[in-house]
């Protein structure tokens, strides 16, 4: 039997006690270290589907473009290209744009988020109407039930990653309310896209009865619409329920 | 033991275990954070890095006193445990840090106010709000953190201090909470869940393991009230005791030091360690996790020190050991059994 004794405050453990708790001093840095590997590597990467589903051209990282400024039920710039880009603002706030700017021609700047088929224009100032436009055409795809995710249009595209989940309601709750973006991020593809700008039924930003909904998995539905080649889900607060 | 307040006490084996222990800390941290980052941004990477370690280094702590029970071998770590258990609190403050410097950022909605409006009600579920678990454990842990020093040990007195102390299970449990209803909720890695359900199962395993291994003698009634028979004299080896649980009583150790048997309490005054696994050095009772002493004749530590423990009335018949579980109070002179 080891009849060896070590009190906390002796300057030195006894031999074989000494070999024991340095046997264990090497095991725990060995293994924090393996648990570091384990835990890091296992660790899930954000959105995947984001960059696989619908991506389109790359947009460049800072940018001057221009297009149609539509506001309802966030402030898209859709492109000439065809590309529809979110617009915001900084840090956890909306594009902030005059109500006049709605439906004319406008040259906005400032850097560009971008993951897959969602960007975003982060504005440097608010955008400069040029002329009257035209909206892009909207075209009726029916009632829909959706199942996805609410969140907020700019960490989805890329300012936070993984920027989705239930560990970023709170981020996504706070971009919200400083007006960024609604998105529902679809489970499965939509139309070949795997997000869509989230309205009201009355085709305004996202009713305030869904807020407690942000970051969970939702069943949604309501009528879904193209607009030019951006999908928006006019979500009806009632059907929204957790599966 | 120390008659005046320092800071910590150092000796090489605590510069070691420190040493060991930081060492451990700062490669999983690196580890974690560059050589297995899976695409995340830097600052998520920080939150769950920061997060997981402070989950890891809490299971240690709370792992550290049932090994020590099982295995004797393992108590040098109960007795530095402290350092462990303020490192884990710095740690999970930086994980709150990094939270608030990139969650609740950046918002017109101040961070601190925006921590406390963005979460749903508690009723809600799925979804139920997981930060508060997080926050709750975090403050437990500041205040034993803050409280991990011998002059709270003597400014709130033992059993006062040991209660607070014990809210480390609670902390835990809402640590796990924090886990379960937040990340867990939408994880598609089973990583963190495999660490969750391996760090308290193991915790539950290892506390039934050390609560079942009973190394109490069964206190036998003698037939003389209240006299409760301990053994034979011969089966008590030298600078060791036999622990009694008489029933509703305090538990006893009784000690052999030489030809000398004595009983004393069985825990011990400075934090209720278990005397009676201790040893009998230079004369005296040494707590085995903190080394505390008490003289077996009087329960009392040597001087300068000031603490004192119950002591207990032994008798000899025949050849058997005989117990009062009644105390004498702390201090009180009982001439040692020649035995």
């Amino acid at each position: 039997m080891n009849d060896e004794f070590f009190i906390g405050w002796q300057k030195r453990p006894p031999p074989r006690l000494g070999r024991f708790l340095a046997m264990v001093a090497g095991g725990l840095v060995l293994g924090m270290a393996a648990l570091g590997l384990a835990l890091g590597s296992a660790d899930e990467p954000g959105g995947p589907d984001f960059a696989a589903i619908g991506a389109g051209a790359a947009l460049p990282d800072t940018a001057e473009m221009s297009g149609v400024v539509t506001l309802l039920p966030y402030p898209v710039l859709h492109r000439a290209d065809g590309r529809p880009v979110l617009l915001g603002g900084d840090g956890k706030r909306g594009a902030g744009i005059p109500p006049g700017l709605d439906g004319q021609v406008a040259t906005a700047r400032g850097y560009v988020q971008q993951r897959g088929s969602i960007g975003m224009l982060v504005l440097d100032a608010p955008p400069v109407a040029e002329r009257p436009g035209t909206p892009p055409p909207v075209q009726a795809l029916g009632r829909w039930r959706i199942t996805g995710e609410i969140c907020d249009g700019k960490c989805a595209a890329g300012s936070m990653v993984a920027g989705t989940g239930l560990a970023h309601r709170a981020c996504a709750t706070l971009c919200l309310s400083g007006e960024l973006p609604a998105i529902l991020v679809s489970a499965a593809p939509v139309f070949g896209q795997s997000f869509m700008l989230l309205a009201g039924p009355d085709g305004g930003p996202l009713p305030e009865t869904l807020r407690p909904l942000i970051g969970l998995r939702v069943s949604m539905e309501g009528a879904l619409e193209w607009r030019g080649n951006l999908l928006v889900f006019r979500a009806d607060p009632a059907a929204a329920r957790t599966p | 033991m120390s008659v005046r307040y320092t800071p910590v006490s150092w000796t090489p084996f605590k510069w070691w275990f420190d040493a060991a222990l930081l060492a451990g800390v700062a490669l999983y941290l690196w580890v974690f954070t560059w050589l297995a980052r899976g695409g995340l941004d830097e600052a998520t990477v920080a939150i769950r890095a920061r997060g997981t370690l402070a989950f890891i280094l809490l299971t240690l702590a709370l792992a550290i006193g049932p090994l020590a029970r099982l295995d004797r071998r393992f108590l040098p770590l109960l007795y530095n445990r402290r350092h462990l258990g303020v490192i884990t609190a710095l740690v999970a403050a930086s994980h709150a840090m990094a939270v608030l410097d990139w969650h609740f950022a950046y918002s017109p909605t101040p961070p601190w106010l925006a921590v406390l409006v963005s979460e749903p009600g508690v009723t809600q579920w799925p979804g139920t709000p997981f930060i508060p678990f997080g926050i709750m454990a975090l403050l437990i842990l500041a205040v034993l953190a803050a409280t991990s020093h011998d002059f709270w040990l003597a400014f709130l007195g033992p059993p006062l201090w040991k209660a607070i102390h014990m809210s480390l299970y609670l902390a835990y449990a809402l640590v796990v909470a924090h886990v379960a209803f937040g990340q867990l909720q939408a994880a598609t890695q089973p990583g963190l869940a495999v660490l969750v359900a391996l760090g308290a199962g193991g915790l539950i395993f290892l506390h039934l393991a050390a609560a079942l291994r009973g190394e109490a003698w069964t206190a036998i009634a003698a037939p003389e009230a209240p006299w409760l028979i301990v053994g034979h004299a011969r089966d008590i080896a030298d600078g060791r005791a036999v622990v009694m649980r008489p029933a509703g009583a305090e538990a006893v150790a009784v000690f052999r030091n030489g030809q000398a048997l004595s009983a004393i309490s069985h825990l011990c005054a400075h934090q209720n360690g278990p005397l009676g696994e201790g040893r009998v050095l230079d004369g005296c009772v040494t707590c085995p996790w903190h080394g505390f002493q008490y003289r077996l004749e009087d329960g009392r530590a040597p001087p300068p020190f000031t603490e004192k423990v119950a002591t207990y009335r032994l008798r000899l018949m025949g050849d058997q050991v005989w117990l009062d579980p009644r105390p004498n109070p702390p201090g009180t002179y009982v001439e040692p059994l020649r035995a």
